[in-house]
């Protein structure tokens, strides 16, 4: 009994170091900080303006597939962006492409995943998640394109925003502190580059930002650090228990094989199972065994597509705000997209 | 009057109903501030981004935090 115990303690430890080893929290800390900083510092507004009634479906497609890396740091506030876009928008269909892929590019999940799952998977999460929405949503939109927007909302203007160098300058020099942290180089220069990388962003903090903007970003970062990592904490060493009692092994006839009934299997789970921030990650790696090499590329790219984008409780809110039909189709769409993409990686990984 | 504050606890709304109760000691005025935190009452409202503010019944902006200086123009407006 006690070394049932003990080994599950074990194996949750095992978990905790390695998915927050010091090469993961160098580059995640440095993530959450870009997070914090989009949440305080961007205009949600000045990108809404690419979602009215009347924009052109051709502008409002792409910009919705990428705007989820800006407007989505929190997947709570994707459902209130979809609804507005939706009934008062662009309509169905660049809702959609929003929903779907908003999720997939949020900057903390493809740098978390590319960091322990491998950079090959984070980049295809990334490009699947920006290809498969604009799929999906022009699909929707087709299917239900008979339907006209009730109003349009309405974009109460939100005064002066900053300089342009000064936002772009700030955002690459966080970037870079990132990629330098990540990068595999001697430990002295690393810390020169970051430290010089720091001082050029004091200098923009303290010239160019008000006081109360800089304990936004602080405030904003915390918060998210809140809201994600005790429940990613726990969750990787609930992950690591698991493991000891249900190996990966478990799972192998059914997702160990880049076949289309791995795919679905991994899409369905996907849908349904309701996974929290950054969650999927340590269960795809080792509930599945995708980094000990039980689970194929394909259904791995699968779950990580269908994963954080939809859950069954998920579904419940959709249905409120669309209607059982649209989420019917959402749903099985959802499926479809996410096997096709990880069938086709699946593929190319060989 | 009634004020009423959307927003899901992030840290913006909570600077908002902050400013707001500020506003309205400056200016003297009474009105009743309540916050607004469920998800599917925001969105009924069509506020797309928080935090956001309504004056009786009235969405007065979202997306943005107003100095209290701002605030006092618009409760007194």
């Amino acid at each position: 009994m006690l070394d049932i115990l003990l080994g599950g303690l074990e194996s949750g430890i095992d978990g905790l170091i390695e998915y927050l080893s010091e090469h993961t929290l160098t580059c995640l800390i440095p993530a959450f900080f870009i997070a914090g900083a989009i949440a305080a510092f961007v205009k949600k507004e000045a990108i809404l303006k690419y979602f009215g009634p009347q924009t052109k479906k051709f502008i409002s497609y792409p910009v919705a597939s990428v705007s989820g890396i800006v407007l989505a740091v929190c997947s709570c506030t994707i459902l209130p962006l979809f609804a507005g876009i939706y009934k008062k928008g662009s309509g169905l269909g660049p809702a959609i492409t929003f929903l779907f892929a908003g999720p997939g590019i949020n900057i903390l999940a493809i740098i978390y995943t590319a960091q322990v799952l491998g950079y090959d998977i984070g980049l295809a999460r990334a490009v699947a998640a920006i290809g498969m929405s604009l799929i999906v949503g022009a699909i929707m939109g087709w299917m239900f394109r008979n339907e006209r927007p009730q109003g349009e909302f309405k974009l109460l203007s939100s005064g002066e925003g900053k300089p342009r160098w000064v936002m772009f300058s700030f955002f690459l020099l966080l970037v870079l502190i990132m990629v330098v942290g990540a990068a595999k180089i001697e430990w002295v220069p690393k810390l020169a580059i970051i430290y010089v990388l720091t001082l050029l962003i004091a200098y923009l903090v303290i010239y160019h930002f008000e006081r109360e903007e800089v304990t936004d970003w602080g405030l904003e970062t915390w918060d998210l650090t809140k809201k994600i990592f005790p429940i990613l904490l726990i969750g990787t060493f609930l992950v690591g228990v698991l493991a000891f009692f249900l190996p990966p092994e478990t799972f192998r006839p059914y997702l160990g094989e880049n076949t289309i009934p791995a795919n679905l299997v991994a899409a369905f789970m996907g849908t349904i199972l309701y996974m929290p921030t950054l969650l999927e990650v340590p269960i795809i790696g080792t509930t599945f065994g995708y980094s000990t090499g039980v689970m194929a590329a394909g259904p791995a790219l699968s779950l990580l597509l269908a994963g954080p984008t939809v859950s069954a409780p998920s579904l419940v809110v959709l249905w409120r705000i669309m209607g059982w039909k649209r989420t019917v189709v959402y749903a099985l769409l959802v499926v479809a997209a996410s096997s096709l993409a990880g069938l086709i990686f699946g593929t190319m990984m060989g | 009057m009634r004020i009423e504050v959307f927003g899901i606890g992030c840290v913006k709304c909570k600077r908002l109903e902050k400013n707001v109760r500020e506003a309205l000691a400056k200016a003297g005025v009474d009105a009743e501030v309540v916050k607004v935190d469920d998800m599917t009452a925001i969105m009924d409202q069509g506020i797309m981004v928080t935090p956001a503010l309504a004056i009786d019944g009235e969405v007065k902006f979202m997306g943005k935090v107003p100095s209290v200086e701002e605030l006092i123009g618009m409760i007194k407006g």
